[in-house]
């Protein structure tokens, strides 16, 4: 019949298009969100090379001979069930770069836990919470004076200590914590989706001042000389005095500030998502030079051989200077970059977001070697 | 290119201005929501009413419907025919029903689209957020990322007690019903069936895997089709068991072309009363208003005065 047909053929079309359109071919046991892979940077210690793996798996690298320390470390997260939907098992994203002593490698995951591996078996020595998982961990660890400290999707700054993973205190702020804390001295900084700065005693985790900022902060606090330098959404890089929090001076770009600043020289360089680096004097906030790198960076750069070494997130790498200025791309790695870059030794370690780890000379730009991470 | 287009016509257009809404109303994302659904079915009201025109058109050709299956029914080539004619005389389009659901399909991806990045449910959707908010709109920057609660849900994820998927599907079940036409038709009868509840379950079974923030939508928007079909077509439809059916202006034209093609002087009323009793037990069963004029079926009584040979239920005489 015609006026069946027609809307036959209208509703089957109108449902197609709805199911296609939704990426959801064939109804699966997973919410219809993207999927967390994480972009964890690398940890350097004298030997080694760790990092997060895009399967959910801790790496171990032998820096010189480019061979596993130990078999690849997996973390595994429950998956409920219902409608359905039998309970299962999924690999764990891993967004926090690895915090590395001697001892043990720490590790935070999108799964709400954080482990303490043993540096030179892989065997894992403790897990925290042991039980329960808290909210999603996106910030990595930070290990000083005995403890380690991250932050968590439930808005909560949690001490514990390094050895045995026991608990020594919490900080909750009234946001989630996406972001890596820092520890200069007695003092923690971390940022909060309340759009607040915490300096915190490490001892016990009192407030020492808290700095109030027009945007969520997920940066990590760079503090050099005397001054704290924290990147926020609301587009601007805030100088407080390290002391009381007061503030210096701000500088405002053109979006996010995502990245961790460096410093070099008296000049702090601040790499906004509005795809430029921004040189600008450490004392007054004064602008010395504007990189546009024309692609968004949430990368955040290093400091080697005297340059700014910067990936943006189309892939390219370039290596930066003022004086004299200049802008010289280093490499094309031809696929997306969000992790934050390490150094050492001259060579720069890239983890590319196809799960891949370059190598890469930092003066002359030659990929030195490269090793895809999920064949392994 | 294409991906460019869509960001730049429909999903930045549409992350800024809910966050901006967002803002206004107490950094309330669910009420956000609920303004852009008045607001999308606000805009698209023309083609809503041209919709329930269409359906309520349907509705009420259904009765010649089956007069022509019943007339043409083995040459299939001629049913064909007559009922484009029919359609086209009427100003009928079948497909047009579906119209406003197609416009607004877009409205959905760039929903769900605006909410994984606004509040911050995956860190690589969120990222990627900041490449679309307005340099200009400061305010968003300082918003972002949204509160995700909204009475009982979070909206980025779907409802855990699972009274989203009822709502959803039961609304739009209600949604179906009241245009659904009856027919006598078993086949198509069979049919309308099938459509009444695939539909509703498989967008219940959609809101299970979808951010609930995206139900809500669906929750509101229906509830206003459901408001619009009531004012408009005037009753509750096909969820009441007596409902009338009553030529359209529109059935008179076919009606007077088909007896003209006869042979015959058109007589509104004896040819209206032929469809009522031809249409059997289903169409004998609707029962007209009371006081109804001229061009309301009273099917039984006229059929009888005029083909009393006819009648397939002597009975009722």
């Amino acid at each position: 019949m015609l006026k069946k047909g027609v809307i036959s053929k209208a509703l089957l079309l109108a449902v197609l298009l709805l199911v296609l359109a939704s990426g959801l071919a064939i109804p699966t046991c997973r919410p219809a969100q993207g999927i967390p892979r994480g972009w964890s940077g690398v940890s350097i210690t004298d030997e080694a090379l760790f990092l997060g793996s895009m399967q959910g798996k801790l790496v171990a690298i032998d820096k010189s001979s480019r061979q596993r320390l130990w078999p690849d470390v997996p973390f595994e997260k429950k998956q409920s069930g219902g409608f359905g939907c039998a309970q299962g098992s999924g690999s764990v994203a891993i967004y926090g770069t690895p915090a590395a002593t001697s001892e043990l490698v720490y590790l935070t995951g999108y799964n709400g836990k954080i482990y303490a591996v043993n540096v030179e078996t892989g065997a894992l020595r403790w897990v925290y919470p042991r039980e329960d998982e808290l909210d999603p961990i996106v910030g990595g660890p930070v290990v000083a004076g005995g403890r380690v400290y991250f932050g968590s999707s439930d808005g909560k700054l949690y001490a514990l200590d390094a050895t045995t993973g026991d608990r020594l205190w919490i900080f909750e702020s009234e946001g989630k914590i996406w972001g890596t804390p820092a520890v200069n001295g007695e003092t923690l900084y971390i940022g909060s989706f309340d759009k607040k700065l915490y300096a915190l005693n490490v001892a016990d985790g009192s407030l020492k001042w808290q700095f109030q900022m027009e945007g969520a902060v997920v940066a990590t606090p760079l503090v050099y000389d005397d001054t704290v330098y924290s990147g926020s959404f609301d587009r601007y890089l805030y100088a407080l005095n390290e002391a009381d929090g007061s503030l210096r001076w701000k500088y405002q770009a053109g979006n996010w500030f995502w990245s961790l600043p460096l410093a070099d020289d008296g000049v702090i360089y601040a790499a906004s998502v509005d795809g430029k680096v921004h040189a600008l004097k450490a004392e007054s906030g004064e602008k010395v030079a504007v990189f546009d790198l024309e692609s968004p960076i949430s990368s955040s750069p290093v400091l080697a051989d005297g340059s700014i070494i910067v990936a943006v997130e189309a892939g390219q790498v370039y290596s930066l200077n003022i004086n004299p200025r200049q802008k010289k791309p280093l490499v094309n790695l031809e696929d997306e970059i969000y992790a934050p870059l390490a150094v050492s030794d001259g060579v720069i370690y890239i983890h590319s977001a196809d799960d891949v780890l370059y190598a890469v000379d930092a003066r002359s730009g030659a990929t030195l070697w490269s090793l895809e991470l999920e064949s392994e | 290119m294409i991906g460019e287009i869509w960001n730049l016509i429909i999903l930045s257009p549409m992350i800024n201005v809910l966050i901006v809404v967002s803002g206004a109303l107490f950094n309330n994302f669910g009420l956000a929501i609920l303004v852009l659904t008045i607001i999308v079915r606000g805009v698209t009201i023309p083609l809503t009413l041209r919709q329930l025109r269409s359906t309520k058109a349907m509705q009420e050709l259904q009765p010649k419907m089956t007069e022509l299956q019943k007339k043409y029914g083995k040459d299939k080539q001629k049913l064909a025919q007559e009922q484009m004619r029919m359609y086209k005389e009427s100003g009928v389009n079948p497909a047009g029903c579906l119209l406003p659901m197609l416009v607004q399909m877009p409205i959905w991806i760039a929903l769900f689209q605006s909410i994984i990045r606004v509040l911050a449910v995956i860190p690589e959707d969120f990222l990627k957020l900041s490449g679309h908010l307005y340099a200009s709109w400061p305010q968003v920057f300082s918003l972002v990322p949204l509160n995700s609660h909204f009475l009982w849900l979070d909206l980025a994820v779907p409802d855990k007690y699972l009274l989203l998927p009822i709502l959803v599907g039961g609304s739009m079940w209600l949604q179906q019903k009241m245009v659904t036409p009856k027919t006598g038709d078993p086949k198509q009868q069979a049919q309308s069936q099938m459509m009444l509840w695939v539909m509703p379950l498989m967008f219940a079974f959609i809101t299970l895997q979808f951010p609930s923030g995206l139900a809500l939508y669906w929750v509101l928007s229906n509830v206003i089709s459901i408001a619009l079909q009531y004012f408009i077509t005037g009753g509750w439809g096909g969820l009441t068991a007596q409902a009338a059916t009553k030529p359209a202006g529109a059935d008179k034209k076919y009606l007077k072309r088909l007896t003209t093609a006869e042979g015959k002087e058109p007589d509104y009323a004896a040819t209206e009363a032929d469809i009522g009793a031809d249409v059997g037990a289903d169409i004998a069963e609707v029962t007209p208003k009371e006081g109804a004029g001229p061009g309301r079926y009273q099917p039984g009584l006229r059929a009888m005065k005029r083909h009393p040979k006819k009648s397939k239920h002597p009975k009722r005489r």
